[in-house]
């Protein structure tokens, strides 16, 4: 009688714990860390105070005046203010070790500091400027159109990321803000294709942003989740928790001789 | 799910009896009290305009009170334990065997017999066999459907919203896909068009001007078992398709490096007009999508 | 006449015109034995109960066609979106018809239980030689139901005509287009035309409202008239030989028993079908029969095909030519493999009857370990088909774990050999050692546990000592053990 008892537990607490995982990634309250510049403008000063951040964080890596090392890092002449504020607002800048991709991760600078970075970064050739970017304006059936035929097959279409080959992976959007969403479509980092102003123009990139900005806190009204992540958890929770009762209910009902 | 779990681990006691805690009348009792609340709160969920969250529960909890007041009321009838019971035979007496038997073989008994009844089987036969003609009604026949595209000669290359492809709309890294303009509704003849730097490519032979100025491009439809190949891992220069892992060199004539795909991707030969617009030189080479018997 | 109550009324009442009273008071007596695993094909007959009666539900609002319409419902993500009548019909039933969401949600929830308990119910009856003589005929019913069933399921889930399960129509376009000389015929047959088209939704919707329901109906109904005349098996115990039967009467007690476990398995589904939501159609968007060029990463079929898809992925990229023709890849993961695997479940019994040279008729239930290679090989296989489950999912795997998809493809190319090998060894000698030792795997003896005294009597071993039996002490429980008479008693 314990034991069955006990069974009920483990299946109840077994079920919570699947139900808690699963709503993690999507159902996050997170609040993502404010991106860098806001509405300020990078002066002569910003770059200055980016050199010296520069000088004492990047060089080993990325070279004297963002010239590249070879095998270490690539150049950074020329990418961007869009590109170094979408690595350093997310944390996948600076590398903390040798990874098959740069992931998001803690943010390692400040807000003023990630200016003056992306102001020296700037500085080193022209390159994306950060996207200003409303997701208000965008269309949101037309997002949503948009990212199913560019974005859903590397990050799912409920933006729970995916799989791609060689260990890397297409990340989870939930803790994307639209700013680091549009920079990513403008920059194409890591394995990401680049989505110009010419491939997809900016009311189209606000559309988007405007859909991953859904996919945050999609409509659940079904239920739990179970992480949109599709048919795996479904038949999981179909066996352990669907058959699993009823095999207990017969237990209970049928004699055990 | 989590309530009618919770239910029944407040009525799990050992075997029904009133061993324990409450007496069995008492349980199904409260059980069938619990499914009537459930089920006339269902109702008002209902009226006031439906919840789904609150519908499956109030019905569960309903349905599974119901459920466990019916198991404990049988515990509480079977007062005598199990029976025993004689099993019988299956099989039937000889002598209506044998009749069976006898009635089945008297219509072949004489020799004219037998023959009308083959008779009987070709007519029937021919006759299941000319029914099959309208299932063939069902579906057309091949033809030369799944060899060729809608790609003509000089088609410009337009996305998905119909916008023709230009030499600017590419950035080196990037991709979109494609239809022929004209037949933006041609499934089979959708196309991933990347654009890599000029150096890049390495084409086979008698494909070297397929691909102006970086641009590629290839079928979408997976040669395996025809997805859209959508993945474009960009600095690998791949393509991935998305349902079995299937990846395919860009730069190599999209020859696949993985997975279950066995041929590369078919190439679209490219050229850029005098506008500009991006343009199809010819349709494909080979049939697009997976393979069949008569692919060659 | 005025004081009878009213159901023994009733019953005169049809009894004089039909005649059933005879039959009645046989199947009233009637006997089944009430071991809990002969309750898990219950389990599969309710859930398709549900499933008629959800889907009943279903079928009035859900619109069969796949004609374009333009989406002004209240779902503003798809707003203005050009969609099938179908689709849009599934988001009507999610989003405005009341209680249709849970009604769908339902539906779907019974069918992965459906199947997860045809699948249990299977394996009971494998493991225990339910399958021998008289019972070959409802092994191969049922081997058909299951066929059918894990058809249906898929023709259900694709009616819906969202993006996750066009993709999966076009595999299976795929996979009948690679079968060798006919292929194309049949693929363009089967679906209307070159894929994709307008055609199928309808298809679908006849052979999964009507053709293949109507089967499983009937060969459900014969499955249980032939185990009503059969009478069911029963596990050895004492008293029970091949020619008599132990259980509950049907009425009251198995009738009672029976629909209160219907409201459970109802209740279950129900509670699933409001707390956890199952195929959010409205987040994958509508399949695009025009362009057909969107897909989603992490594409799974439902569970029960996804060995199927598993298949497909770890099979390496071989591709074989006869005389000239193309017999494409997908044709042996995607058609051998489930015809090599329904095949051997149809041929079994036969097969068994061959190598065992068996050929009695049995109505006493072996336990797994009384027969060691059927077991093992049955677990041999429930580890294959498992590895190829798992394998379908390897792309999620990779993005969950961050490794290569290329590594987990290869590691599970590697398992499908080696653990169905490991899974025969360790469960034949598992079944041997069990059946040598006598002891229950789970349970530790049954009853109470007794030793024989040098003077000949018994004494009651003290449950809390060593668990082990001892080198030469006579194992006997308080029950007479099924597979040894008691020693005379001295």
């Amino acid at each position: 009688m314990r034991r069955r008892v006990l069974v009920l537990l483990a299946l109840a607490g077994g079920s919570l714990a699947v139900a808690l995982l699963t709503v993690g990634p999507s159902g996050a309250q997170v609040r993502p860390p404010p991106t860098a510049t806001g509405n300020q403008p990078a002066g002569p000063a910003d770059v200055e105070g980016g050199r010296q951040l520069y000088a004492i964080a990047c060089t080993t890596c990325h070279g004297a005046e963002g010239a590249g090392v070879e095998d270490r890092g690539p150049s950074l002449v020329g990418v961007g203010a869009a590109s170094a504020d979408f690595y350093l607002s997310t944390g996948r800048m600076p590398l903390d070790r040798p990874r098959s991709q740069a992931e998001r991760k803690r943010v390692a600078y400040t807000p003023v500091q990630i200016r003056q970075l992306v102001a020296f970064v700037a500085s080193l050739g022209p390159g994306p400027a950060i996207p200003r970017v409303d997701a208000r304006q965008g269309n949101l059936p037309e997002g949503n159109r948009l990212y199913a035929n560019n974005c859903a097959p590397c990050h799912s279409s409920a933006g729970a990321g995916g799989a791609l080959g060689h260990a890397v992976y297409a990340p989870p959007l939930n803790r994307a803000t639209p700013v680091q969403v549009a920079e990513a479509m403008r920059v194409g980092p890591g394995a990401m294709p680049i989505f110009g102003p010419e491939t997809l123009d900016d009311e189209q990139v606000a559309s988007i942003v405007r859909y991953v900005d859904y996919l945050r806190h999609p409509d659940d009204r079904g239920g739990l989740g179970l992480g949109h992540l599709g048919a795996i958890p479904e038949g999981f929770v179909a066996w352990v928790v669907g058959l699993g009762v009823m095999l207990m209910a017969v237990r209970w009902i049928g004699t055990k001789d | 799910m989590g309530a009618s779990t919770a239910a029944k681990r407040g009525a799990e006691r050992p075997d029904g009896g009133a061993a324990e805690g409450m007496p069995a009348e008492r349980r199904i009792a409260i059980l069938l009290l619990a499914a009537t609340a459930a089920a006339l709160g269902l109702a008002g969920v209902y009226i006031a305009g439906g919840q789904p969250q609150a519908e499956g529960a109030l019905l569960g909890i309903s349905l599974g009170g119901i459920g466990m007041a019916l198991i404990l009321w049988a515990r509480g009838l079977s007062t005598e334990g199990t029976v025993m019971g004689d099993r019988g035979t299956l099989a039937g007496e000889d002598e209506d065997v044998e009749a069976v038997e006898e009635a089945v073989e008297e219509i072949t008994d004489e020799p004219g017999r037998r023959s009308v009844l083959k008779l009987f089987w070709v007519a029937g036969g021919a006759l299941v066999l000319s029914a099959v003609f309208p299932i063939r009604s069902l579906g057309p026949a091949p033809g030369r459907a799944l060899l060729t595209t809608a790609w003509r000669p000089g088609a410009r290359l337009v996305d998905e919203e119909g916008r023709p492809v230009r030499v600017e709309t590419l950035e080196v890294g990037g991709f979109l896909t494609a239809f022929p303009q004209d037949a933006e509704h041609a499934a089979d003849s959708q196309v991933v068009v990347v654009r890599v730097a000029d150096g890049e490519i390495r084409p086979r032979p008698g494909r070297e001007n397929w691909s102006p100025q970086g641009y590629i491009a290839y079928s979408k439809i997976c040669p395996h078992v025809g997805c859209p190949v959508g993945l474009y891992q960009q600095d690998t220069r791949e393509l991935l398709c998305p349902c079995h892992q299937s990846t395919f060199d860009v730069l190599d004539g999209a020859r696949p490096s993985f997975g279950p795909a066995t041929r590369s991707l078919p190439q679209l030969p490219l050229s850029v007009d005098r506008e500009g617009f991006l343009t199809a030189q010819a349709d494909f080479d080979e049939p697009v999508g997976p393979g069949f018997w008569n692919r060659d | 006449m005025s004081r009878t109550p009213i159901t023994r009324r009733l019953f005169r009442w049809t009894d004089e015109r039909l005649g059933a009273s005879h039959f009645a008071r046989k199947a009233l007596d009637k006997i089944f034995p009430d071991h809990w695993s002969f309750m898990i094909g219950e389990i599969a007959m309710y859930c398709f109960v549900i499933l008629i009666v959800t889907g009943v539900y279903l079928t009035f609002f859900f619109v069969p066609a796949s004609d374009e319409v333009i989406y002004r419902g209240p779902y503003k993500a798809l707003e203005g979106t050009t969609m099938s009548a179908a689709y849009a019909s599934s988001l009507d039933i999610s989003f405005e018809v009341r209680s249709g969401l849970v009604m769908r949600q339902m539906h779907h929830w019974a069918a992965l239980i459906f199947m997860a308990a045809l699948v249990v119910h299977l394996c009971r009856v494998f493991f225990t030689g339910a399958f021998r003589r008289p019972r070959e005929i409802n092994w191969i019913i049922g081997v058909t139901l299951l066929v059918t069933s894990i058809m249906n399921g898929f023709f259900g889930y694709s009616l819906l005509d969202d993006l996750l399960s066009g993709t999966g129509v076009r595999v299976g376009y795929s996979i009948a287009l690679s079968i060798p000389v006919a292929g194309e015929y049949l693929a363009f047959l089967f679906f209307g035309g070159e894929f994709p088209n307008t055609e199928f939704i309808t298809r679908f919707f006849v052979l999964h409202v009507l053709l293949l329901p109507a089967a499983i109906a009937g060969l459900l109904g014969a499955h249980l008239a032939i185990l009503w005349r059969q009478k069911h098996t029963q596990f050895r115990g004492p008293g029970r030989t091949e020619d008599n039967i132990e259980g509950s009467h049907l009425w009251p007690s198995y009738a009672a028993k029976s629909i209160g476990l219907f409201f459970i398995v109802t209740a279950v589904i129900a509670a699933l079908g409001g707390l956890a939501q199952i195929n959010p159609v409205w987040l994958y968007g509508p399949y695009d029969p025009a362009q057909a060029s969107a897909a989603t990463a992490g594409s799974q079929p439902d569970w029960y095909v996804g060995w199927l898809d598993g298949a497909l992925r770890i099979m390496p990229g071989w591709e074989i030519r006869v005389w000239g023709h193309t017999v494409a890849n997908p044709f042996f993961p995607g058609a051998v493999l489930p015809g090599i695997t329904f095949g051997l479940l149809y041929a079994w019994p036969f097969l068994e009857r061959r190598f065992t040279k068996d050929r009695d008729a049995h109505n006493l239930l072996d336990r797994p370990r009384d027969a060691p290679v059927r077991s093992a090989l049955g677990a041999a296989t429930l580890s294959f088909y498992t590895i190829l489950f798992i394998a379908g999912g390897n792309d999620v795997l990779a993005s969950v774990f961050k490794v290569a998809p290329e590594s987990i493809t290869n590691l599970f190319r590697i398992l499908i050999f080696v653990l169905p090998v490991i899974a025969f060894f360790v469960t034949r000698s598992a079944c041997r050692s069990l059946a040598r030792d006598k002891v229950h795997p789970f349970g530790g003896t049954v009853g109470s546990r007794v030793r024989r005294t040098a003077t000949g009597g018994y004494e009651l071993i003290d449950p809390h000592e060593d668990d082990k039996p001892k080198v030469g002490s006579v194992l006997a429980t308080a029950e007479t053990s099924p597979f040894r008479p008691p020693p005379p008693p001295d």
